[in-house]
């Protein structure tokens, strides 16, 4: 825990509020295009890059949480097609039907996690994120659970399955913007506990434990203690056993939001 | 780290908003677009008053990235403010004016103005430029369930801030302009189900269908684009629907068309109408009778009446019983009306021949832009005046024979210019409650276009603003102007007031910004 006095704190941490970016790119493909075209993307393609589209030694991951200058189907199968010049990406020379198919698979490695048919049952899936592994106290789903954390009603469209992994087994190595865990005693010596939803010098903006908003101008604050990690857990495949973890996969891939 | 839950606080937190608070708001919040279901637009704060207005200084400005000419009132929960852009929901600390959530939906089509919401339980509600209604976690921004109100590709759209009454968020429709029917609904807060939905348009078989000339009906305007009042005791919704379509030509709707330009009071509970008022039967100048309904008990003629008053964008003020419906009084509250010399007995206008549009163009008194419009009139009970926006100004008005043409193309059947001879002027004025007299007049100069509604305050105060971007401070008895302050925007907005820890703020929606004021300390 760092503990300092306010505004020596804030010249590290301040940091200006932006709207959280929500929302993934929708792309389409056949599953089972991409499917064979995983099986042939591991055979042809693992000499540079990694297995399952993972970084490789000679050549970036394919589907990793990153900005493609090749997003589009024609682009990506340019790339395979020609190569890319000037690199070490060779043009392939495998038929255009297996191109297709590998362009459908790289596009499944970005897709958000509801267009891909995560195995798994989600039903039980739900029983762990609502009981065993208590995701309800801090996750609304549909209009039910906690508020600390953000809402997962619509994740599945929002987020790769890669990054819904990657968000329940690898800790943050920061809180990120709007969930900055912080301890606040005031100047009449109460104490809050909670996130910090917007700061500043002069005052700041924090939703408690107690799911109340508290409001405080720098003035009424005393001390306030950052907390270097986050909220969120992520340490769901340790804590949860391997088919409890993908059932829980399964039914958060599964949330999205269909409109009345 | 692991949260505890935190004691019991002193530092005010946010709290649920109850019906009881709905009922009874506390001076420091503003929870309702009107502020209370009264419309009033009265807050009992008197920090800032007639003698310290001058020390009115900005406590902090808002911008919103995309807001353009914002229509929104603010509200305030506990030192949370809410307010709204199209599609956009921002929850700020109403000290500070900072963020604490913002709520962006996709896709981010910017139709607008959208007018603001509404608040209960933990829950924030808006209306959407594709006609949803949408409801929001208060405290995290988090989409909770969104309903359709009505078809987007058919032209609808819900401008309007909703209303919760008990358990039901009430929600109306826009537009009137493009042949198609209003109605105003019900939704269960809780679930977003629709609940009941009344249609401003009779269908065949219900009563006063006949007031619609052949299939006229079927697209006959009526939108509710505005948001109405509520009487608990009476359990009486008051709503004003909007013009007849096509605008300009009635001869294809020949009839009074009912029930447009109406003031309607309909059961909360079932939506079923109790009583209506036409205000322009066979409107041709596309004056929608949306213009707030204030409720006010007070004396009429020596007994104690339950009554209703509106400013009509038609130019007549009118009192109503709100229990029966029952015309009391009506008079003009501007000097330039052509159309009509009057009103009879029952508050029905007695039109005066050949004022309607015309082929070569008609001069009509009020323009159709109408003597008043959604800005927001208030009421000072220590006063006892009724305060209200008033354009004096003529247009040119025109017919031509339109085509109805669905999805959401216009249906007006031509339009308006603004009279060469006769250029508008921006009033602020103070009527009698009961019998409509001007007691005074605030002009506002070299303003001619809608800007601000009004707000009054026990500080005797009255706030209202101008096209030219000055927020005034007015005295409630003398229409004094005794503080102004250039905002540098076109102001569309109505001001509102809360407090925070015993200080009174005033703020406003003004071309991009919301602005608070207080007194400097
Ligand atoms: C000899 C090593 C090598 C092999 C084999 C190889 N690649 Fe690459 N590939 C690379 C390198 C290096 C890059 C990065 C080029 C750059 O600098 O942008 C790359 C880039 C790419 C990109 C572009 C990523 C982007 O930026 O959008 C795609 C798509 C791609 N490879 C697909 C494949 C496929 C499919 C195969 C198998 C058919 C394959 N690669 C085989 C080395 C290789
Ligand atoms: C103690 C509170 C807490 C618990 C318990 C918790 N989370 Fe979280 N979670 C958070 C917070 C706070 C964040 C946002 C900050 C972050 O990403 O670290 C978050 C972020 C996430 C995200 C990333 C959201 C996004 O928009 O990318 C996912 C997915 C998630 N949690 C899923 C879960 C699941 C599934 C569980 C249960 C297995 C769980 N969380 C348990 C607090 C919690």
């Amino acid at each position: 825990m760092r503990k300092a006095p306010i505004l020596c704190v804030l010249a590290i941490t301040c940091l200006a509020q932006q709207p959280r970016q929500r929302g993934g790119r929708r792309v389409r493909f056949d599953p089972v295009e991409a499917a064979a075209g995983h099986e042939i993307y591991n055979r042809s393609c693992t000499m540079c890059h990694g297995l399952d589209g993972a970084p490789g030694d000679r050549a970036p991951a394919l589907g990793a949480q990153r900005r493609y200058l090749r997003a589009t189907t024609e682009d990506i199968q340019d790339a395979i097609k020609n190569g890319i010049k000037g690199t070490n990406m060779p043009a392939s020379p495998l038929p255009e039907a297996d191109i297709k198919k590998l362009v459908a698979y790289i596009h499944s490695l970005r897709a958000t996690a509801v267009d891909l048919d995560v195995p798994g049952n989600p039903a039980k899936g739900e029983q762990v994120f609502q009981a065993k592994a208590n995701c309800a106290k801090c996750h609304m789903v549909n209009g039910r659970g906690g508020i600390l954390g953000p809402d997962l009603s619509n994740i599945g469209a929002e987020r790769s399955l890669a990054a819904l992994r990657e968000a329940l087994t690898i800790p943050k190595p920061i809180p990120p913007r709007g969930y900055q865990p912080a301890k606040v005693t005031t100047t009449n010596n109460q104490t809050i506990e909670g996130i910090v939803k917007n700061q500043h010098n002069t005052s700041f903006q924090i939703l408690g434990a107690d799911e109340k908003l508290h409001l405080l101008t720098a003035d009424q604050i005393k001390e306030i203690t950052f907390h270097p990690k986050s909220l969120m857990p992520a340490d769901f495949d340790k804590v949860l056993n391997p088919t409890e973890f993908q059932d829980l996969l399964a039914y958060l891939s599964r949330q999205a939001r269909s409109r009345r | 780290m692991r949260p505890i839950l935190a004691a019991l606080l002193a530092i005010a937190a946010h709290a649920q908003v109850t019906y009881n608070d709905l009922l009874k708001p506390d001076p420091a919040n503003w929870l309702h677009y009107s502020g209370q279901y009264h419309s009033q637009r009265h807050s009992p704060l008197q920090q800032v008053t007639t003698a310290n207005v001058k020390k009115l200084t900005p406590q902090w400005i808002y911008h919103v990235d995309a807001g353009r000419r914002l229509e929104t009132v603010p509200l305030v929960v506990d030192g949370v403010m809410y307010f709204t852009n199209p599609n956009e929901v921002y929850a700020l600390d109403a000290r500070t004016g900072r963020e604490i959530w913002r709520y962006e939906r996709q896709p981010a089509l910017q139709k607008g103005p959208n007018r603001g919401a509404a608040v209960y339980g933990n829950r924030v509600y808006i209306g959407t430029p594709d006609a949803h209604l949408v409801a929001l976690d208060a405290r995290n921004g988090s989409l909770l369930w969104e309903s359709k109100i009505a078809e987007a590709k058919e032209g609808y759209w819900s401008p309007a801030a909703p209303m919760v009454v008990k358990d039901k968020v009430i929600m109306g429709i826009a537009p009137s302009d493009h042949g198609l029917n209003g109605f105003l609904d019900a939704y269960d807060a809780n679930t977003g189900e629709r609940l009941w939905r009344w249609h401003a348009i009779p269908r065949p078989g219900e009563p006063n269908h006949d007031t619609w000339a052949g299939d006229s009906w079927k697209t006959g305007g009526g939108g509710t684009w505005l948001t109405g009042s509520y009487d608990p005791e009476l359990n009486l919704l008051y709503w004003g629907t909007g013009n007849p379509a096509p605008d300009f030509d009635g001869d294809v709707r020949k009839g009074d068309n009912l029930y447009t330009e109406c003031i309607v009071a309909l059961d909360a509970d079932t939506g079923k109408m109790k009583w209506y008022f036409q205000t322009t039967p066979w409107d041709v100048h596309d004056w929608d009778a949306v213009e707030i309904p204030v409720l006010v008990d007070a004396n009429y003629k020596g007994s104690p009446r339950k009554l209703l008053v509106q400013g009509n964008r038609n130019g007549f003020y009118y009192v109503l019983d709100r229990v029966t419906g029952e015309f009391l009084h009506g008079t003009p509250f501007i000097k330039e009306l052509n159309w009509a010399s009057g009103l009879t007995a029952k508050g029905r206008p007695i039109r005066v021949e050949g004022v309607i549009p015309s082929l070569k163009g008609t001069k009509t008194c009020p323009a159709t832009s109408g003597a008043t419009n959604w800005m927001s009139p208030a009421y000072n009970p220590a006063t006892g005046w009724f305060y209200i926006v008033a354009q004096e100004g003529c247009g040119i008005n025109t017919k031509s024979r339109d085509t109805f043409r669905p999805g959401g193309n216009s249906y007006m059947g031509t339009g308006y210019i603004e009279s060469p001879e006769e250029p508008w002027q921006m009033y602020i004025r103070a009527l009698d409650l009961t019998t409509g007299k001007i007691q005074w007049e605030y002009k506002q100069i070299n303003s001619r276009r809608y800007a601000a509604g009004l707000l009054s305050t026990a500080g005797g105060l009255i706030f209202g603003g101008d096209d030219q971007g000055f927020l005034t401070a007015l005295d409630a008895k003398t229409g004094k102007a005794l503080w102004s302050f250039n905002t540098g925007q076109q102001i569309s907005a109505q001001p509102m007031t809360y407090a925070i820890d015993g200080k009174q703020y005033v703020a406003i929606a003004n071309g991009s910004n919301v602005v608070a004021f207080a007194l400097h300390d």
